[in-house]
């Protein structure tokens, strides 16, 4: 996936991309994303996209597939990759979106196909997280003392 | 949906706070992002208000707790706002939730909200193919530094009254009390929830 979105930043010159979960969480990041803060962005950026899709259902749309938001120094552009995650690309604003979603067509389908791959390996095979299993979390987070 | 990440060794988890107008959602999120004890970057609190302060959209903060052997646990609080015109707001902050934390107000007057709050959180989980007995929620009771407020019995009796009842809180959320025992309340049941999860499968 990794490799996808490299290729995408170097043949469109964007600045970083992201793939993300419709919840909002960071599945992967690639570029210059030091800049910015990611997981905030992926967060505001899954919302921004959830509240166009609300704003698809009540004009008859079944979806608007992308959301683009020009900066006057960087660009945003948003696009579905399948039912759970989206694609994120931050670019320069003087590069044409044009190109961007061009550059973008071949790496939602790599993505998707990626994340169809994943999901396919072992849906029934878990994550062994009793290394988690610590017998109190009460003070999982504490407070600072006055 | 919390997201197990295989690569690097994390669990995302996103926890909503859900509430009547004015319960002290915000309060909860901006007293544990003032308090909380971390050696660690804090996240930034982002608000979507409105001009006045309300919750227009929604509040976010993403907190890591401690590492566990190596385990990252990264933790994002959101609230939904309250007001009832904006219902289809809180559906969309509820996709993927893992946790909710239900925040309702102990003043008298209040209870006929608490109770169209929590029975609409039921309803919006609905539309998401979800069940409130399916998820890990706690529920505190916030502003008993009030006078008017009523017995946490009688609270109970109305909004935590179900074949199982969930921890509940009592709490003065702008004096910091009770925010990080609900806070590390949930996340304790999450934990619980995905170890539990995980063992029964790697079997």
């Amino acid at each position: 996936m990794d490799g996808a979105l490299n290729d995408l930043l170097s043949k469109s010159e964007a600045t970083s991309a992201f793939v993300l979960d419709k919840g909002g969480f960071l599945i992967t990041q690639c570029g210059d994303t030091r800049r910015f803060d990611t997981t905030t962005l992926g967060a505001l950026a899954a919302a921004m996209y959830a509240a166009t899709q609300g704003i698809a259902s009540l004009v008859s749309e079944i979806n608007f597939s992308s959301v683009y938001q020009q900066g006057e120094n960087f660009s945003i552009l948003v696009q579905n990759v399948d039912e759970h995650c989206l694609l994120v690309i931050i670019f320069k604003a003087q590069i044409s979106v044009g190109a961007v979603k061009y550059y973008a067509l071949t790496t939602l389908t790599l993505v998707a196909k990626q994340l169809q791959t994943a999901q396919a390996r072992s849906p029934e095979e878990g994550l062994d997280l009793s290394a988690l299993n610590i017998a109190d979390t009460a003070d999982l987070f504490r407070k600072k003392q006055a | 949906m919390a997201i197990i990440n295989q690569a690097t060794k994390e669990l995302q988890v996103k926890i909503v706070y859900y509430g009547p107008a004015m319960c002290g959602k915000t309060t909860n999120l901006v007293k544990v992002h003032e308090n909380i004890q971390t050696a660690r970057e804090k996240g930034k609190l982002v608000s979507l208000a409105t001009s006045s302060d309300r919750t227009l959209f929604f509040d976010f903060l993403p907190i890591e707790a401690v590492s566990i052997k190596g385990f990252k646990t990264k933790f994002q609080l959101y609230t939904v706002p309250g007001q009832v015109i904006y219902n289809t707001t809180r559906q969309l902050v509820l996709r993927g939730v893992d946790g909710i934390v239900f925040v309702a107000d102990s003043q008298y007057e209040k209870m006929a909200e608490n109770v169209e709050s929590i029975s609409n959180l039921e309803d919006n989980l609905r539309t998401l193919k979800m069940n409130l007995a399916d998820i890990p929620y706690v529920v505190q009771y916030n502003k008993r530094d009030l006078p008017n407020v009523a017995p946490v019995d009688y609270m109970e009796f109305l909004l935590n009254n179900r074949e199982i009842q969930v921890p509940s809180f009592s709490a003065t959320a702008h004096q910091c009390e009770g925010v990080f025992e609900t806070l590390n309340m949930i996340t304790r049941m999450l934990l619980h929830k995905f170890i539990n999860e995980s063992t029964r499968k790697t079997a």
